[in-house]
């Protein structure tokens, strides 16, 4: 086989990629597009169907509507939200990777058990466990000096005990690390935190990555843990704030709740956008293994 | 025991202790107490009344209960499958060096960082019987084509022909279909997942497959498939726990609709706790469907010994 | 740059326990030294604004003489909100519930009785309209009042009656006038209802009445043929009998009528309720059942049905009665399927309770019974858009209240024939379970006979089995003592 034949096969395949991605992405791209388009528009005409794609009129005043809305500190909430995904995204990226590499690269004896427990704990339902947690919470609020009921804490506060989501997530990564690298290292006198610290962690960048700006999104939408456990106004998280434009029976603001939807996602678009990038570099670090 | 073995468990639980630590507290507390409630005549708001295995004797015979949890099982087969071959064909896809790659890998994910509500609003508009978009495409050559195929090899085959304009949230033959495809377009996650495994899937060993002569096909059969397996295994064990325990998309866009056809397992599970106030029903449920994953999970990983292969071991 | 980024680490780490030990306080929000009552509430948008204004009227005057202060919050799910809070024993003070909730939350003393505080406050049985009443009541007690209440009556779109006058009159129907008769309903239906055919299809263009459309109070269809849904004196389900058989077997005429395919290919086409392309709006859909709020929804979405004749200051000049010629629409009370059963309605509503385990019950009622005087109740449904629930109504509520149709809605309320929600506490599921023998009836899946023989059987079980723990509840509770 030819250089040329086999660069004009690679170019071939290149360009249908191209195509491919193109067509794909128009279907990918169009919620996004309609939201946009729906949260510049006037209420009467958000819902209309067939959707029309252009707003007439255009309504940018949306915005400024759900920014300055009297009821919703839209800064207040966004930052309750920042402080919360940022300590759970610290919380769980630290001890999952801890935990994940206990499961990847000591064998003992039960591991095994216990890895198959903490994938069970993934499968259990939340709304059968919510109860009983609130009551926990309430339990430590009344038994120790800090109060849980009422605060932030809940929503963040387990994460730092790992999440078996990002465990496995990452011990499937660290399982294809070879061993010879850490059997070396032992060899050198370096300790069990030693291999972890320094040659695991930095070998692991994109999965790490991976794990961190999942949880953060997670943290960012997460929806079902403030309803349950933020009463008051003052400690709203965006996810939670943007009910307020939301009725079950009817009476949707949809033109807010998109406007307010894009402001609350947009942050994370843009971190998505840059983070990626780091998959790509992942490459460079990991890519003596072959 | 020997020294050497309880060492190995000495470093192993303290690297597992946050873990541990979390689990005792958050998890099985919980869980044991709805193991417990399970076994109970519990309403919430008074106190657990023990009735032996009443609840899962009843369930038995719910036929409602059998439903939810076929009609689950059912959109499992459906949506599993194709979610993990679409996701992988993505990455794939998005792995390659072209032009605008950091735009494409957003755009196929931003429909996972859009809200439930307003994706769910978006795709009750695609799929709605005349006005949607899907209808009015199929509508149009050469689907309007294909469709006319379709049904005359079914006519010949005595087998009903597909009517159009299709019900595709109102006919309860189309409902589950349609809600397994609209699940196709959440793959962000999984596709992320299987870019990051790509990217240790090393360059060098492929280019020499490819100087080999080994095509797209074969390179992706004998080398990619390999290398990325305990990543699609993890996204398969994530999508039998994830597919089992749908819940908020129907629980919006169909409410169980039309006739049940789309009513699953957890709304079933989440009504009977929050709305019809049983909650030792819904834990005796809950012990179902946890069992029903274990078995299904087990299987993965008893058959993950074939197709697996871990570079570390 | 590894000190750096162990620095950091150090850094956000001292900042996480920091965070953890002072940040997020629990807020005590005392105001002035005022007693805090938490109330919850289930509206979002204009309703929970409206509210919103009662409850700062509130704190401005009767709050704040009596030292007491109402924190006012309206969340969605507010009902599952405050079971978990109930549960975990920290429920809000006054929680905004619906109605089926009152029995279903009553029957395992979820609630305060409030008996003794509503006598103190000279709310008694006459001050509400009876229905209203008796909902509130279970077991012999009081568990709730009202908020905001409602009644359902048939809506209808003059201009379509009007564009159809010569083919009414033919069948020797009255254009100016709702039907009067659920057979009248039928025949108006038939004579409005409009085929187009579209790429050789004949598919529906209007419909004179579709039961499912909105479809909100289908369950209550039977109350309209002198049915009933369960037998408080023998505590049995009633879905079976003849005359709910015949109230489905009305549902299931419609969709025969137009064709099963082509009725739910006309439905999909249906815009969402609160939007401009709502059928009704639109036109689409000559008559359907709602409720009083409808006139509010129309005020916003499509006010020149509000306008039809001339602009809204000619309309206020106009005497009371003349008022309605400037509506698009008309409202009239459902017609019944037999005779001597004039204003029959499904009555339902929202209410205001006291979960279990609050702390400040008194303050709590003192609200409650705020909102409770007449002039605050008037004004609340006034901008709510809703009937009043009490006995006593002023001209002034009924002259200025933005439907000009009020005075059938209170007439339907008041009406011997008004019937709520039936008093099982399995309420919910057999609700549900209607929904779904509804859809099997319409969809043609099943004969009404027999989707509901199934669903009593299946329900008479849930509900024979809910009696029974209940009662090995009592007992064994008896066992130990009679502790609570």
């Amino acid at each position: 086989m030819t250089k040329t034949s086999l660069s004009r096969r690679s170019r071939a395949e290149k360009w249908t990629a191209t195509l491919a991605l193109l067509l794909i992405c128009v279907g990918f791209i169009l919620p996004f597009v309609w939201m946009l388009s729906t949260s510049l528009k006037t209420l009467e005409n958000a819902m209309t169907m067939p959707p029309e794609w252009w707003p007439s009129p255009m309504v940018p005043e949306n915005y400024s509507a759900v920014l300055e809305n009297k009821k919703l500190d839209f800064p207040l909430l966004a930052h309750n939200t920042l402080m919360v995904a940022l300590l759970t995204v610290l919380g769980t990226t630290i001890s999952s990777a801890i935990v994940a590499y206990g499961f990847a690269k000591i064998d003992f004896k039960g591991r095994g058990l216990l890895f198959g427990v903490m994938l069970a704990t993934m499968m259990i339902p939340f709304p059968v466990v919510m109860v009983s947690l609130f009551t926990i919470f309430r339990w430590m609020g009344d038994n120790t000096p800090l109060q849980f009921l009422g605060t932030l804490r809940p929503l963040w506060l387990p994460a730092w005990f790992g999440s078996a989501f990002n465990i496995f997530l990452l011990r499937q990564f660290f399982m294809t690390i070879p061993d010879e690298l850490s059997e070396a290292a032992t060899v050198d006198g370096c300790s069990e935190w030693g291999i972890f610290r320094h040659i695991i962690l930095p070998l692991s960048r994109s999965a790490l990555v991976v794990v961190a700006l999942f949880t953060f999104m997670g943290a960012w939408n997460d929806f079902l843990g403030p309803l349950v456990y933020i009463q008051h106004p003052g400690q709203y998280t965006l996810a939670l704030g943007l009910q307020t434009f939301q009725s079950q029976h009817g009476g949707t603001q949809w033109n807010l709740l998109m406007a307010a939807s894009l402001l609350v996602i947009m942050p994370i678009i843009i971190l998505f956008f840059l983070a990626q990038k780091s998959f790509i570099q992942g490459i460079a670090t990991t890519g003596m293994k072959g | 025991m020997t020294r050497k073995e309880s060492q190995q468990l000495g470093k192993g639980l303290a690297f597992l202790s946050p873990w541990l630590i979390g689990f005792l507290v958050f998890t099985l507390l919980p869980v044991a107490l709805s193991l417990y409630y399970s076994f109970c005549d519990y309403s919430l708001l008074q106190s657990p009344a023990y009735i032996g295995t009443e609840n899962y004797r009843q369930l038995a015979a719910d036929p409602i209960f059998l439903k939810s949890l076929k009609n689950t099982l059912i959109y499992a087969l459906m949506a599993l499958p194709a979610g993990l071959m679409v996701s992988l064909g993505l990455a794939m896809l998005l792995n390659q060096k072209v032009p605008g790659q950091a735009a494409y890998r957003t755009i196929i994910f931003l429909p996972s960082l859009v809200p439930t509500v307003a994706s769910a609003m978006l795709w009750l508009w695609l799929f709605n019987a005349k006005l949607g978009l899907i209808n009015n495409l199929l509508d149009q050559a050469p689907f309007s084509w294909m469709i006319s195929a379709l049904n005359f090899v079914l006519g010949i085959l005595h087998l009903p022909q597909i009517a159009t304009p299709i019900g595709w949230l109102t006919d309860p033959l189309y409902a589950m279909p349609a809600l397994a495809l609209m699940s196709l377009w959440g793959v962000g996650h999984t596709v992320v997942i299987y870019l990051a495994g790509l990217q240790d899937v090393p360059g060098e060993l492929l280019e020499s497959a490819e100087i080999d002569g080994a095509g797209a096909w074969t390179r992706m059969r004998h080398v990619t498939l390999p290398m990325l397996s305990p990543v699609i295994f993890f996204n398969l064990i994530m999508g039998i726990i994830g597919t089992l325990q749908v819940f908020a998309v129907p629980y919006i866009m169909t409410q169980g609709n039309p006739a049940r056809a789309t009513y699953f397992f957890t709304m079933y599970l989440y009504d009977n706790a929050f709305r019809y106030l049983k909650m030792g029903y819904a834990s005796a449920m809950a012990w179902i469907q946890l069992l029903i994953i274990l078995a299904l999970t087990a299987f993965a990983f008893w058959s993950s010994k074939r197709w697996v292969h871990y570079q570390g071991k | 740059m590894q000190i750096l980024k162990q620095g950091f680490s150090a850094i956000l780490a001292v900042l996480a326990v920091f965070f953890l030990i002072f940040g997020g306080r629990r807020e005590q929000g005392s105001h002035e030294g005022r007693v805090v009552v938490n109330y919850w509430e289930k509206w979002t948008g204009n309703e929970a604004e409206q509210m919103g204004q009662i409850v700062d009227d509130f704190n401005n005057t009767v709050g704040k003489e009596k030292g007491i202060y109402v924190q006012y919050l309206s969340m969605s799910s507010v009902d599952q909100k405050t079971l978990v809070a109930t549960a975990a024993g920290v429920p809000p003070d006054i929680a905004g519930l619906w109605d089926p909730q009152v029995t279903q939350f009553a029957s395992i003393n979820a609630l305060e009785p409030l008996d003794e505080l509503a006598k103190a406050h000279g709310i008694r049985e006459g001050y509400y309209k009876p229905v209203y009443w008796d909902a509130c009541r279970y077991k012999g007690r009081l568990w709730a009042l009202i908020s905001t209440p409602a009644a359902a009556a048939l809506h209808y779109n003059k201009a379509l009656f009007v564009e159809k006058a010569k083919e009414l009159r033919a069948a020797g129907l009255d254009a100016n006038r709702a039907p009067r008769t659920l057979d009248e309903l039928d025949r108006y239906a038939k004579v409005l209802d409009e085929y187009e055919t579209v790429r050789g299809r004949k598919q529906v263009k209007i419909s004179g009445y579709l039961p499912m459309e909105p479809g909100w109070f289908m369950q209550y269809t039977v109350y309209w043929f002198g049915g009933r849904l369960f037998d408080e004196k023998t505590q049995k389900l009633t879905i079976n009998s003849p005359k709910m058989i015949e109230a489905y077997k009305w549902i299931q005429s419609y969709s025969k009528k137009l064709g099963k395919d082509s009725m739910t290919e006309f439905r999909s086409g249906f815009g969402s309720f609160a939007s401009a392309q709502n059928p009704f709006l639109v036109g689409t859909v000559a008559m359907e059942q709602q409720g009083p709020w409808m006139a509010n929804y129309i005020e916003d979405l499509k006010p020149s049905m509000n306008r039809w004749k001339m602009s809204k200051e000619q309309e206020r000049k106009l005497p009371y009665e003349a008022r309605q010629a400037n509506y698009q629409w008309g409202a009239a009370p459902f017609p019944s399927a037999v005779a001597n059963l004039e204003n029959a309605t499904y009555a339902g509503f929202d209410t205001l309770t006291i979960p279990r385990g609050s702390k400040h019950k008194k303050e709590a009622f003192e609200f409650i019974a705020y909102v409770n005087r007449q002039d605050v109740m008037e004004k609340l449904n006034s901008l709510h858009c809703k009937n009043s629930p009490l006995a006593k109504v002023s001209t002034k509520f009924i002259n200025e209240h933005p439907n000009p149709y009020i005075d059938v809605f209170e007439k339907l309320a008041a009406s011997p024939h008004a019937h709520g929600v039936p008093k099982i506490p399995i309420w919910p599921e057999v609700s549900e379970e209607l929904g779904v023998v509804a859809q099997r009836v319409y969809l043609l899946e099943a004969e009404p006979k027999q989707a509901l023989d199934e669903a009593q059987a299946r329900l008479q079980l849930k509900w024979d089995d809910y009696r029974a723990r209940q009662r090995a509840r009592n007992s064994q509770n008896a066992a130990n003592g009679g502790g609570a």
